[in-house]
């Protein structure tokens, strides 16, 4: 899904990095829907708030969310 | 389960050359965010000449203009609620805490999103997982749970690691000793002074931490104390604990050191997400290790209001991470933070500015002079009193001055209790120029023990 393969160092990904990034690029895609029921839309902000934290601790992203209201 | 050592290993032992590179992408990632959102930011940027495109190396941060508590407290009086440092629509936010303002009433307030506050937990998860808190420990809060940012990330970040958490808030110190005993709580979090004060209720009670609790980590913050060698060392004999150092400050939400469990007599920083300078508080140059300066942080958690260049006025001293033998590749403030370049006083985590004080204190008419007298009691806890002088005349004001007083202090100061004492009318010193109306009359710190 996302087209980045390598880290903000410019490092090749690892297998396991590459599928973190994409579980927070799948949410990142979930959170900017505006048909979501409260129940999805609140948790996938969470869940998206959580993968932030764990992408850019490996360098993966280094973002802001607000506009998705993370 | 074996655990890793470290809760990133990739980005605490990353080699240094490479580790700065990481800092220069963040730094202009966020200076490029704060200079199109924050219009604090982009007037300080434009005013100094500095643009986010000039920063090519690490070294051209020193392009970046010097960001001050003044201005942000100016900043939030000309622009109320938050000042115009914010970046985001509000709504956004999910957290609201304060700390106390450098002059008046006006506390430095400040908002989180959803990402930001859980940056918050992951900054406290660097340091207790590097101290050796774990997913089979049960970590106890003796913290008050309000406004004052405190050990909310701390509460977050154990529930994050998976240990079980235990808020102790709004309870009485004997209530909060008999859970830690109960509950066989292994890890207290705590200000240094607070935890003595736990144990001399505990020896009251007739419990002897050491051997009656199963207490092996303490978790100090919001008081220099935790990297004092003999306060430390009282605290570990009390408690049969480790004792770990951590420090943080409302404006970047979170800690940015932590001692880690090889107890190197300092503390790291969190050198992937902060950038740490210290500096020759009268010139701005920067210093050597081993040499005393001002910590100036720049952050790169909270995006909602970006802290870059922020002057703390911290007294820190910076040694290598070779300094320590736990393989991490952050530097070291050895000491901790030491003290403070201006005239802050911090009392039981709060902290204080004198001026702040006299503001408040000049709204009574009845008082002539007046001197604010920090202090400790029973060598364990630090108090402040103020000693005021009333008018002659004015004498029938003072019962009711002095709750009122007392409660507008607390008021501007997260709830911080002040004594407030009556001494008759002469007895304290007049100035005509340079008045000097604090008197710190608690011990001052040994570092090298």
């Amino acid at each position: 899904m996302t087209t980045s393969t390598t880290d903000l160092l410019g490092k090749p990904l690892t297998e396991q990095e590459q599928e973190l990034l994409n579980v927070y690029d799948a949410l990142k895609k979930l959170a900017a829907q505006d048909d979501l029921p409260p129940c999805v839309a609140r948790n996938v902000r969470q869940a998206l708030a959580s993968m932030w934290q764990a992408t850019n601790d490996l360098d993966l992203q280094f973002e802001q969310l607000y506009e998705y209201g993370v | 389960m074996a655990y890793s050592e470290y809760w990133n290993p990739k980005n605490e032992t990353m080699p240094r050359e490479e580790l700065q590179a990481l800092q220069l992408l963040k730094l202009r990632r966020m200076c490029d965010w704060a200079y199109a959102k924050s219009p604090f930011h982009r007037r300080k940027f434009d005013a100094a000449g500095f643009h986010p495109e000039q920063l090519k190396t690490l070294d051209d941060l020193r392009r970046i203009p010097f960001m001050t508590r003044e201005e942000w407290m100016e900043s939030i009086f000309n622009t109320p609620m938050f000042g115009d440092i914010t970046t985001t629509d509000h709504n956004h936010a999910i957290r609201y805490h304060l700390t106390s303002g450098t002059s008046g009433r006006t506390p430095i307030r400040v908002l989180d999103g959803t990402k930001d506050w859980d940056w918050i937990a992951e900054m406290w998860c660097y340091g207790l997982w590097g101290f050796g808190v774990r997913p089979e420990d049960s970590v106890y809060f003796a913290f008050g749970y309000g406004s004052f940012i405190g050990f909310w990330g701390a509460h977050y970040c154990c529930e994050k690691i998976g240990a079980l958490v235990i808020p102790g808030g709004a309870q009485t110190t004997e209530a909060r000793v008999k859970q830690i005993v109960e509950m066989g709580v292994t890890t207290v979090c705590s200000t240094p002074t607070y935890a003595l004060t736990m144990w001399q209720k505990a020896r009251e009670l007739g419990i002897d931490l050491a051997k009656d609790s199963k207490v092996n980590k303490l978790i100090c913050s919001g008081e220099p104390a935790g990297s004092i060698p003999a306060v430390k060392r009282q605290l570990e004999e009390a408690w049969g604990a480790k004792c770990g150092d951590t420090a943080g400050m409302t404006e970047l939400g979170t800690i940015m050191i932590f001692e880690c469990s090889h107890q190197p007599g300092g503390t790291h920083i969190i050198e992937d997400n902060y950038i740490e300078e210290v500096l020759d508080p009268a010139t701005g140059e920067p210093v050597g290790y081993g040499e005393l300066g001002e910590r100036v942080v720049t952050s790169f958690g909270r995006g909602f209001i970006p802290a870059i260049r922020y002057r703390t006025k911290d007294m820190v001293m910076k040694v290598p991470a070779s300094t320590c033998s736990c393989g991490r590749t952050w530097d070291i403030y050895d000491g901790g933070i030491r003290g403070r370049w201006d005239d802050m006083k911090l009392i039981r985590g709060t902290n204080v500015y004198p001026r702040a004080v006299e503001s408040i204190v000049r709204e009574y008419p009845a008082i002539d002079e007046f001197q604010i007298y920090i202090w400790r009691k029973d060598t364990l806890t630090d108090e402040i009193t103020i000693k005021v002088e009333i008018k002659p005349g004015f004498e029938s004001q003072w019962e009711t001055l002095q709750r009122d007083l007392a409660k507008d202090l607390a008021n501007a100061h997260e709830g911080l209790r002040f004594n407030i004492e009556r001494v008759d009318y002469g007895v304290l010193p007049h100035f005509e120029l340079k008045a000097k109306r604090l008197v710190d009359a608690r011990p001052v710190a040994q570092y090298n023990q």
